[in-house]
């Protein structure tokens, strides 16, 4: 195929971050009204390619070709003169403006004044590509599908014929991603090319022409999507044979170490985040929670360690009521936390401290005296980082100097260094390349084995299903069931997480069966309850 | 041709250090062609300045006397504010926080100046002006914290709140004002008893006051409470992520009301210093200082050591003004103020180089070039 | 009776425009997601400046053009720093401040004494004289209260309506605030940020400018040694836009209220004589608590209005206000 057949064609583009090559050498070519999937994992400079195209970085060598002849987009504005058009996955969308604003402020010929009928000549635009837009919505209150399409709209608008998703379905349930595909399809029907970044190999399998693979910043291989399978792509992505085999060692059953009942959350905004919700832990299992995100998870963790406060509902940790005790006292009684957030250093870590100074974060003040005990600091992250094979220059480094698996090994390091009974872990493996992650789930078991109860908040169903003993799921705040891992399937769990189907109140022997094995007793509860209102007189 | 900027992921102090004494360098060029715009030749105004009018002074003593009575508040000011900006507060409130303090000293040495002996005296004097001055620091991180209320407004208000309460108090004639002389018709601050009036300890023609060990003692703790203590570690931790000092079971509350407090009653200290110094109180005590500190804070990058050097070539800048207005009459001591500013642009700008660095981006013509100087590394 | 009222609301109108014209300048400023500390010493330049060389050229033109463009320069000062350079805004402004301040000083001692006076400027006196609106000016107390002013005084009601609708009602303005709200946005979306930032920035700064020189010719123009015209001024600007939402519209009664306090610093005798039984007690208020009024009611508003947004969810102020935008930052 001549060059001049290809949409968009990339001849050895590289890009370093510092010492870090994001980009080394990538080829890479798009043909005109074809759907390409870029698919590597998490790292492997899939995003980093893209931003180059649609102009946020410029490379840092190589060259562009569009229809044969080289261009050169320095900036955004090239990428769109040239007709390439990005939705990222972070929305980039000014939230207090309305939708027809979004779409307006951006449009080359909307002259000086602001007409009034912009409105009605945005929603005809989108009508004309096919999409229903209530223009004067203002994005705030839009739902997240709602702001995809907005933003697939104003591509559009701005008359791109190369399209790039940023992985488009990370955030979609099941029925807006077919929504979403069809929306694909029917764009490429009409001559638009599409680049669509994925690390997910159904949709790949479901939506590509072509599957182009990253691995590590470099550019692999591109194949027909028909004529492979899915073990053959995962080869590609991963660099080797694998096949997803975590261990689940098998533990003897224990008693519930902690138990959460009729458990009521408000969100930062004063909804509900966490409706009634009742489970518990053993020691030496691991429960998952699998919900779509923003589910209630992140407020589930937070009041559960302390951090958030309780609108109703116990939280029962070895016959002690959690519910009104401070953070720390939550945290002396041996319930840890370690939640990754999306921007990984938000919580949890001080960027700027050495990794020293973020061992002793939850227990400086325990040591006696005004000074902190910088001597048992250093000596607990020298062993730390030695248990868990951290790569750091130092001790003394700044945790944000650090990579991302280094970063969670030393959050996970310091919650499993007091020895904690209850470990709750948020997203540990988050933006982790396979290996990273493998050793973040040993860590984990570890801790299983040592007869700690683990709840771990999961983003990945294959994961969670072969590390997890039991997956609880969540959807709206409520709770949809608790399943064995081994029993249910990843179909089960989707139709839970969109709310389709609750197994609260079913019957245990169901094939995926709520996991109501044990739980305290009556009189325990009574127990629990008249020592937790002792403590409060 | 066009440039794109890299922020760089790792800067080598060498080049740190070096962009800075360039910038520094360049300050003194643009000063110079102030100067010489002025007729005055920059190298003989530069000299005057420098040597603070030590050179062919018959009392040397006096020169450096008055450096110090500059140096000391601007020392104590830059390192309570780093405090403050350490946590990310911003407290511009120096002015105000120093006129209060200054305030609530003269009414203990009014008061109180005739009936104690001279250590207690002053001792009670600092004392109240810390408190007050710090209860302002309090209120103002109170509402911070709890209603996210903008501090920079804030204590700006309470500057100019505070710069006309002291106005109220040396312009107004009245039988209740002790802050003013009995025997003048004109309203003037009066002097204040012998004993509320800070002691040194003379060596020849020089008095070396007890607020200059008592702010380099002063700088010492603080670095102290900053680097070793579990209260400076807190700082470091809110400073640096609230959500993480929260995660980590810190009261992010009182950590910054007590902080806040620490602040502004250093800042009272000095007021109170300064008062003590001079025997009397003004309504321009200040001396900018709450303005000045701000700047020697943030040329320091808020570290301790760095404040104490800064703020001493701060002072002689502006004593060296001073006193090489004497000399050169067509240009006064605000020729200081300007200095500081080019100063701190000059650093700011130095700080950009330090931590960026132009790349060319080649374009559609030329080869595909590699474009990278190795800078070292960022992730590990 | 009534001329004591109409004295009163006019001299309102006089204290407020200097006011106005530094919120206008401010809320255009940051509209664009810059926050300007730098207020006082940007209007302190344009206000030196513009007087002059307006009192120089004896024109109020020349004047008022020449503050603005010094104090753009100012505005591009700041720009530079803080959007081609990257540094703390706090720490710019408040510099540019001191450093205004500074200039201030250091050419109005060295020129202000040898360069002519306002009073020595007949055409520039003139110029600055009472305009009347036909019709309106002469509806009985209002009517002189409001509509007798010199041609600033229309001129900042002028701007602040402009900026009001250019806000509101065009294009830029849209994408200005676009800027403000999210520049990651904007930027993906090929508006060139840096230049439209530096635009309104030294636009805004300009419009300060003004509202210096007006300060300048408002108190007959004599250069004090340590008092500057512009007195904490432009730091109640600053408080004002959170007072005025954001809105230059809304600012325009905003300053009208802190007019008011101003006017009574000078104007309490008066009242109090005209109204002994229901002003008398105003006589008994010192100078000094007038001139901190503007600032304590500043002080005032901010914690209310901070408590109120803690209740009642946010206010209209620009999402990335104070934060610097990077294309590449990840």
């Amino acid at each position: 195929m001549a060059a001049a057949d290809y949409a968009i064609e990339l001849r050895g583009i590289s890009k370093n971050f510092g010492s870090v090559a994001a980009n080394k050498n990538i080829n890479l070519n798009l043909r005109r009204g074809e759907i390409l999937a870029l698919l590597g994992e998490n790292g492997s400079g899939k995003t980093t390619l893209m931003n180059m195209l649609s102009g946020i970085y410029p490379p840092d060598s190589g060259s562009v070709f569009m229809d044969g002849k080289q261009v050169v987009i320095n900036s955004p504005d090239d990428a769109r003169r040239l007709g390439i058009g990005m939705v990222h996955q972070h929305f980039k969308l000014v939230d207090r403006f309305t939708a027809a604003d979004n779409v307006w402020m951006g449009k080359k010929d909307s002259g000086f004044l602001l007409k009034k009928d912009r409105n009605k000549e945005i929603e005809a635009i989108a009508a004309e590509f096919g999409f229903e837009l209530e223009p004067t919505k203002i994005v705030a209150n839009m739902s997240v599908s709602e702001k995809q399409t907005l933003e697939i709209i104003k591509v559009l608008c701005y008359g791109a014929k190369i399209i790039i998703l940023d992985e488009p379905t990370a955030v979609l349930t099941v029925q807006e991603t077919k929504k979403l595909f069809d929306v694909c399809r029917k764009m490429k029907e009409s001559g638009h090319s599409i680049i669509i970044i994925t690390h997910k190999l159904n949709e790949v399998m479901e939506i590509s022409d072509r599957v182009a693979v990253l691995r590590k910043g470099e550019y692999i291989d591109t194949v027909e999507t028909d004529k492979v399978t899915k073990m053959k792509l995962t080869e590609l992505m991963v660099g080797r044979k694998i096949e997803l085999n975590i261990d689940r060692p098998h533990m003897e059953k224990t008693k519930p170490l902690l138990e959460v009942r009729d458990l009521c959350v408000d969100s930062d905004e004063g909804t509900t985040a966490v409706d009634n919700m009742s489970f518990y832990i053993r020691g030496g299992e691991i429960l998952g929670v699998a919900g779509i995100a923003g589910s209630g998870q992140k407020e589930l963790c937070e009041a559960v360690a302390g951090l958030r406060k309780i609108k109703s509902g116990k939280i029962v940790h070895k016959g002690r009521n959690l519910v009104g005790m401070n953070a720390k006292r939550i945290s002396a009684a041996g319930i840890a936390m370690s939640f990754i957030p999306e921007d990984r250093l938000g919580m949890g870590l001080a960027p700027s401290l050495s990794v020293a100074d973020n061992v002793i974060l939850k227990d400086y003040s325990d040591t006696k005296g005004l000074m902190v005990d910088r001597k048992r600091a250093r000596s607990q992250a020298e062993s730390i980082v030695k248990m868990l094979n951290i790569a750091t220059p130092s001790i003394d480094t700044p945790v944000r100097r650090l990579s991302g698996g280094n970063v969670q090994k030393v959050l996970l390091g310091r919650e499993i260094k007091s020895d904690p009974d209850v470990l709750i872990t948020a997203y540990p493996v988050r933006g982790l390349d396979i290996n990273s992650s493998y050793t973040i789930y040993d860590i984990i078991n570890e801790q299983k084995k040592k007869g700690v109860g683990v709840l771990f908040i999961g983003e990945d169903l294959d994961v969670m299903m072969a590390l997890c003993d039991k997956i609880m799921v969540m959807c709206h705040g409520r709770l949809q069931g608790v399943v064995h891992a081994n029993k249910v399937t990843k179909e089960e769990l989707g139709l839970m997480m969109t709310g389709a189907v609750s197994l609260v109140n079913v019957k245990a022997d169901s094939p995926a069966g709520i996991a109501r094995d044990s739980a305290f007793t009556e009189e325990e509860w009574e127990e629990a309850s008249d020592m937790s209102e002792g403590e409060d007189k | 041709m066009r440039f794109h900027l890299v922020r760089r992921s790792e800067v080598r102090l060498i080049r740190k250090i070096c962009l800075y004494l360039a910038g520094i360098a360049v300050s003194f060029i643009i000063g110079g062609i102030i100067l010489s715009s002025l007729g005055i030749n920059p190298l003989s105004y530069y000299r005057d300045m420098i040597t603070i009018g030590l050179i062919g002074n018959r009392y040397p003593g006096k020169s450096v006397e008055g450096l110090l009575k500059l140096f000391v508040p601007l020392l104590i000011t830059s390192l309570a504010l780093a405090l403050a900006f350490k946590m990310r507060f911003w407290n511009i409130g120096g002015e105000g926080e120093f006129i209060a303090g200054a305030i609530l000293a003269a009414v203990v040495a009014f008061k109180l100046g005739d009936s104690l002996p001279g250590p207690v005296v002053v001792l009670l004097m600092c004392i109240a002006a810390s408190v007050s001055a710090g209860v302002i620091g309090l209120v103002t991180a109170h509402l911070k914290v709890r209603f996210n209320t903008n501090e920079t407004l804030m204590t700006l208000m309470i500057n100019y709140i505070m710069l006309y309460v002291i106005k109220y108090l040396g312009e107004t004639k009245a039988d209740w004002n002790f802050f003013l002389r009995e025997d003048s018709e004109r309203p003037i601050f009066a002097k204040f008893p012998e004993n509320a009036i800070m002691d040194g300890i003379e060596i020849g023609n020089f008095k070396l006051l007890y607020t200059v060990p008592a702010a380099i003692l002063i700088a010492v703790l603080v670095y102290f409470y900053l680097k070793s203590t579990k209260q400076g570690y807190e700082i470091s931790v809110v400073g640096d992520s609230v959500n993480t000092a929260k995660y980590a079971g810190m009261n992010v509350y009182k950590i910054t009301v007590r902080t806040i407090f620490l602040s502004a009653a250093l800042i009272g200290l000095a007021g109170a210093f300064t008062a003590s110094a001079s025997g009397t109180i003004s309504t321009d005590i200040t001396n900018n200082v709450g303005w000045t500190g701000v700047i020697v804070a943030w040329l320091s990058k808020l570290s301790v050591p760095v404040i104490g050097i800064v703020s001493l070539l701060i002072s002689v800048l502006q004593y060296g003004c001073q006193a090489a207005s004497a000399s050169y009459s067509q240009i006064d001591h605000n020729f200081a103020d300007l200095m500081q500013g080019i100063f701190l642009f000059s650093i700011l700008a130095a700080d950009f180089f330090a931590n960026f660095r132009l790349v060319r981006v080649h374009t559609a013509k030329t080869e595909p070039s590699k474009a990278s100087d190795g800078g070292s590394g960022k992730d590990v | 009776m009534f001329e004591v009222i109409t004295l009163f609301l006019f001299n309102i109108v006089i204290y407020s425009i200097p006011l106005l014209f530094a919120t206008s300048g401010e809320i255009m400023v940051e509209k664009s997601g810059s926050l300007n500390l730098g207020v006082e010493g940007t209007m302190a330049v344009g206000a030196v400046a513009g007087y002059l060389i307006g009192c120089r050229c004896d024109s109020l033109l020349a004047g008022v053009l020449v503050s603005f463009i010094a104090s753009a320069l100012v505005g591009s000062i700041f720009c530079l720093f803080t959007i081609t350079l990257q540094a703390n805004q706090n720490v710019t402004g408040l510099t540019i401040t001191t450093i205004g301040v500074a200039v201030y000083f250091f050419i109005g001692n060295a020129l202000g004494p040898k360069w002519p006076a306002m009073r020595e400027c007949e055409r520039l006196v003139n110029s600055i004289s009472a305009i009347e609106i036909p019709g309106l000016s002469k509806i009985p107390v209002i009517g002189k209260a409001f509509f007798s002013h010199n041609i600033l005084v229309y001129l900042a009601v002028i701007i602040a309506v402009v900026i009001w609708l250019y806000f509101g009602k065009t294009t830029c303005g849209l994408r200005l605030r676009a800027i403000g709200e999210n520049p990651g946005a904007a930027d993906a979306l090929g508006i060139n940020i840096v230049r439209y930032k530096y635009l309104h920035i030294m636009a805004g700064s300009g419009i300060m400018g003004i509202g210096g020189l007006y300060m300048g010719l408002n108190m007959g123009g004599t250069f004090e040694g340590s008092n500057c015209w512009i007195n904490g001024y432009g730091w109640i600007a600053i408080a004002l836009v959170i007072f005025a939402d954001w809105s230059t519209a809304k600012a325009i009664f905003g300053t009208f209220v802190f007019g008011f306090f101003n006017t009574l610093r000078v104007y309490n005798m008066p009242l109090a004589t005209t109204f002994p039984k229901t002003l008398g007690w105003l006589s008994g208020i010192p100078a000094q608590f007038f001139s901190a009024l503007p600032f304590i009611v500043t002080l005032i508003v901010l914690i209310v209005s901070s408590i109120r947004s803690r209740r009642h969810g946010s206010s209209n102020a620009p999402t990335a206000i104070g934060l610097n935008y990077y294309r590449e930052d990840r």
